[in-house]
Formats: C-alpha cells, sequence, structure tokens
C-alpha cells in the first residue's frame, strides 16, 4: 500500500491540535520532513518591508465619519475608492474598523484563489507567508475533505470550511478559527459581482482567542472581507475590510459587544499593522510560488 | 429567533419536582410576563421522565437530575444582554435561587436549524398540526461533543448520522412532526462572568441541544427507535455517555400569536 500523503497525514484530532498549538506559538524550527519540502526555502529567505508611508497610515485612528458599516459591504462594488482605504478605528458603536489597500502587479486572480486553498493543507504552507508572526493551520477532516476535492472549483473549494489558525496579530499568540463563506453567504449583491468590479474574494468570520486561554478569556469575534479587482495599470488591487465585534447571525452582520464596550485599540491598530505586514510579504513571494507550485495542491 | 438561552436546571434541595415545576410556572412565569423586556418567546420544558448516559456505562458521569429546561428567545444578542443584565436587577434575574439548584445549571445561548421532517402532521387528523410545529412531547436532546471531533465535523456528522438514523427508524420517521438543531454559539465562550455569579465550577459544555417534538407521550418509543439507530451510526462527534435526553412538556410562558 501507498504511504499516505503527507497533506493528509498532518491530520490531527481537535484535543491533539488543540494541544499543539502551545508548542506551535513559540515558532519551533522546522522539523527534518518540514526543511525537505519542496518550499520550505521560503521561511528562511529574506522579504521586503512595507513602505513606511503605508505603515505610516495605520499608526493613529481614522475619523469614523470615513468608515464603513459593514451592511454597507456591498460599496465595495462601486467603482472607484471609498472614503478610506487604508486605516482603522472604532464605529460609534465600539466595533472595530480595519481597511486596508494593497496592489500587486505581479498577482492574478487565479493565484489568489489557489493560494487560499493550497496554503491550509499544512504549517509550513501557512508559516511561509509570513514566518514572524504565522505559527500554524489545521483543518477538520471534514475540511480537508473537501479541500482536497477536485471536483469542486479552486474558488469555492473554502465555502464552509473552516481555517484554525495560530497567528500573533501584535496582541500575542491566539488560536483564530476562520469559517470561509461565498461572497453571497457573505452577504454581497451577487447582482452586482462581476468584472470589473470584482475579481475574487476570500472572506468569512472568525472567532480568537490566546492561546493560552483561561477560563475568563475572551473570544473575539471579526468579520473578514479580502476582495481583489483588477488593476487598471495591471495586475490586482486588493482591498481588505474587517469589523471587529461582528458576528454573523442568521445570514446578517450582528454587532455582539455590550453596551458601551468598546473593542481595545490595541487589538485594531495590532491586526491593521499586522494585515500590511503580512500582505507586503504575500504580495511578494506569492507569483515566485505560483510559479513553482500553482494549478496543484499535492507536494 | 436569532438567537435565545437555553438554561437546564435542576431543583434546589429541599423541594419536590411537582413543588419545582409549580413554582417556575406559576411564580417565576407570572414575574417574567411582567418583566418582559426585550424577551420575543420564553417557554419552560417541564421534564416529565429521560435518561442520561448509556447502558453500557456504570454510573452517571456528570450530575443526572434536571427538572425543567427553560428558553428565552431574543431578537438579537445585544438585547438578550439588555434583558439579562440589565441597570437594575430584574425579579426574574434574583428568582433563580428559590428553586434551582443554580451552580449546578447547564445555560447554552444557542441557534436554530431546522430539520427537515417527513411527515410534519398527523396522517389521520391533520388538524392537530394547527399550532405548527408543536406537540404534547418535546423530546431535548443534549448531544456531548466528542472532545476529539472539531466543532464544524460535529454537527456535519450529526446530519449525516440524523438522516441515516431517520431511514432506519419506521416509527420515529413516521411520528416524528419538528426537529430542530440548537446549535451553541460561540459567544457563550465570553460567560465566565455568569459562571462565578452562579458559582459554578467546571460546567460540561454542550454544543448542541436537538429538539423533537412528537404529539403526546404515546410516542415516546418513536425516539427511543431513533435514539437506538442513532447511536448505532459509525461517525465520531457524540460522547454518549455525557449526554442525555429529557421527555418534556411545553409551557408557553410568553409567546405572541403569530401575525400572519
Amino acid at each position: 500500500m501507498a504511504a499516505e500523503i503527507r497533506e493528509r497525514a498532518v491530520q490531527m484530532d481537535y484535543t491533539t491540535w488543540l494541544k499543539s498549538t502551545k508548542v506551535k506559538a513559540d515558532r519551533p524550527a522546522l522539523d527534518a520532513e518540514e526543511a525537505k519540502r519542496p518550499f520550505a526555502k521560503y521561511y528562511a529567505e529574506d522579504f521586503p518591508k512595507p513602505d513606511p508611508a503605508h505603515v505610516a497610515k495605520m499608526d493613529k485612528p481614522i475619523d469614523p465619519s470615513l468608515m464603513i458599516h459593514p451592511e454597507q459591504m456591498n460599496d465595495l462594488l462601486n467603482p472607484g475608492d471609498l472614503a478610506a482605504e487604508i486605516g482603522w478605528g472604532h464605529l460609534p458603536n465600539g466595533a472595530g474598523f480595519i481597511a486596508n489597500r494593497m496592489i500587486y502587479p505581479h498577482v492574478t486572480a487565479a493565484m489568489v484563489d489557489w493560494w487560499f486553498v493550497w496554503h491550509t493543507l499544512e504549517d509550513l504552507r501557512y508559516r511561509i507567508w509570513y514566518p514572524p508572526q504565522h505559527a500554524g493551520i489545521m483543518l477538520s477532516p471534514g475540511g480537508r475533505a473537501r479541500i482536497l476535492d477536485d471536483s469542486i472549483p479552486l474558488k469555492e473549494r473554502n465555502w464552509g470550511v473552516t481555517h484554525h489558525v495560530t497567528e500573533d496579530c501584535n496582541c500575542g499568540m491566539e488560536n483564530i478559527d476562520i469559517s470561509f463563506l461565498s461572497p453571497k453567504d457573505f452577504g454581497f449583491d451577487m447582482s452586482r459581482w462581476q468584472e470589473p468590479f470584482v475579481s475574487t474574494f476570500a472572506g468569512g468570520f472568525g472567532w480568537a482567542v490566546t492561546v493560552d486561554k483561561k477560563d475568563d478569556s475572551i473570544t473575539a469575534p471579526a468579520l473578514m472581507c479580502h476582495i481583489f479587482r483588477s488593476h487598471p495599470k495591471g495586475g490586482i488591487e486588493h482591498r481588505t475590510r474587517f469589523w471587529m465585534g461582528y458576528r454573523f447571525s442568521n445570514g446578517k452582520p450582528e454587532l455582539t459587544l455590550p453596551p458601551g464596550i468598546k473593542v481595545p485599540d490595541a487589538a485594531v491598530r495590532g491586526l491593521a499593522m499586522h494585515n500590511v505586514h503580512e500582505f507586503t510579504r504575500w504580495g511578494d513571494f506569492l507569483p515566485r510560488i505560483f510559479k513553482e507550485h500553482g494549478g496543484r495542491l499535492l507536494a | 429567533m436569532p438567537i435565545k438561552l437555553m438554561a437546564a436546571s435542576r431543583r434546589r434541595p429541599g423541594l419536590t419536582r411537582a413543588e419545582y415545576q409549580r413554582y417556575i410556572e406559576h411564580f417565576h412565569g407570572s414575574i417574567a410576563r411582567m418583566e418582559r423586556l426585550k424577551i420575543d418567546c420564553y417557554v419552560q420544558n417541564h421534564v416529565i421522565d429521560g435518561a442520561f448516559g448509556t447502558l453500557a456505562d456504570a454510573t452517571h458521569k456528570l450530575v443526572a437530575d434536571r427538572d425543567a429546561v427553560v428558553e428565552l428567545s431574543f431578537p438579537t444578542f445585544r438585547e438578550m444582554l439588555e434583558t439579562l443584565e440589565p441597570a437594575t436587577p430584574s425579579a426574574a434575574s434574583q428568582d433563580g435561587q428559590f428553586f434551582a439548584d443554580e451552580r449546578n445549571n447547564i445555560i447554552v445561548m444557542a441557534e436554530e436549524e431546522e430539520v427537515a421532517v417527513d411527515t410534519p402532521l398527523t396522517r389521520f387528523n391533520p388538524g392537530l398540526g394547527i399550532i405548527k410545529g408543536v406537540g404534547s412531547l418535546k423530546v431535548l436532546h443534549y448531544i456531548m461533543r466528542d472532545d476529539s471531533v472539531f466543532r464544524e465535523d460535529y454537527y456535519q456528522n450529526f446530519r449525516d448520522a440524523h438522516v441515516k438514523a431517520i431511514a432506519a427508524a419506521p416509527y420515529a420517521r413516521d411520528q416524528l412532526r419538528r426537529c430542530v438543531m440548537n446549535k451553541r454559539c460561540r459567544l457563550n465562550d465570553n460567560d465566565a462572568a455568569a459562571r462565578k455569579h452562579f458559582k459554578m465550577v467546571d460546567p460540561p459544555v454542550y454544543d448542541m441541544i436537538v429538539t423533537h417534538w412528537y404529539d403526546t407521550i404515546e410516542q415516546a418509543g418513536a425516539f427511543r427507535q431513533y435514539l437506538e439507530a442513532l447511536q448505532a451510526q459509525d461517525a465520531a462527534y457524540a460522547d454518549w455517555s455525557r449526554s442525555f435526553y429529557l421527555y418534556t412538556r411545553e409551557v408557553p410562558i410568553v409567546r405572541d400569536t403569530p401575525k400572519s
């Protein structure tokens, strides 16, 4: 009988995975098997730092009047720019808001769709994305079966799948369960879902809690939206929005914060900064890794 | 009904089940009607009988007795908070100590997922279905997740096992009038303050309570047939030794007549 492929062999049960995240959170050196993986070289390579002007825009909160509520997500399908494309702050109801925009001259929608599926299959694939702060990823057995099901188009493969990631968004290592949704289930108006206003999408809702979870640790919800459209000068424009403190209830965004409570500044700013750094790195290495591994999931 | 709170309690020491059920229906229920606040719907499910664990267990692994499960539904989570934690404590929120063994409550914030049934109305007298989905026997099935199973697989494996169990249990297939999965909401993870208030120590966590409606207590055997078929499925998702079910009588406390 043939040996089990690594993409399946790494599967853990929930209890084992949860325990393992405390170890992963320390970002140990690659083990012997990981070091032999054909994409291991990306773990150790140098990568560009974000544009200081871009980082500066994430330093202080922006005016709430420039932000959109999650119920206004369809504004992202309008031509042109919204009032805030880069910045963070709080909505008047206390929710955290993040907007970010990246331009990737050498990235295509096909690369984006492939990446969001490919990277889920083992820790190292997630770690090479942003080694300083990405510690690991796990799927459930059911999620893995869907991700490896070649009968489903790549751009739909993540719909209904939960990525269990371990990462540091500048507030310490957290376990974040990110459940991906179709754009329709996320709430977009599909009658407007077309080029040139949108090329592809990756988004859903997440629940984040510290890896060192105690009885009174807060498990924080957020809505996550990565929407991509063609850029007039070539390549692709990536627009990120986070609404922290929101979850989906019966398919609609719902604020979960108790009255008078706002998402801490450090959490919103921390995620905003993390987003700028991880996607600066992503835009740099995605075309290269796609050239080597694109078009397939097994390596 | 976007969100509801389901609290399974047992009577405080010194009360009989009849005294407890009389108290919560006629006194506690009346207080709740007078202080409705943002409650959409409030029903009490008075326990008639039930079973904890499996025949293979030598002893109960958790507190096994339950005398009622109350269900409070709210339009939004925010309105749930405003009702359950008002600036000035409500009489209802302070009344629990007089009838319940509060530190052993099992409290679940849940969201509903309707499960299709083959025969929502009786064949012999469809008039019994005039009040849609409501029957005389309501079974609350607390299914403890197997610790090793991811939540998303737990729900999907249950859905698959349920379909197979119904196919293998013809009496249940014919008699089950309504079925709802009440899935635990992750907001529940942040209930440390409530647990501290009730002096609850490491309460069991149930990720799902499945509610079944049958016409009368006469159909309790249909649920047993279904349960045996459900537990015979291979898919891993449940810790049956820490799961339990309750046969109950539904007592509406606050429920508006549907507008349409």
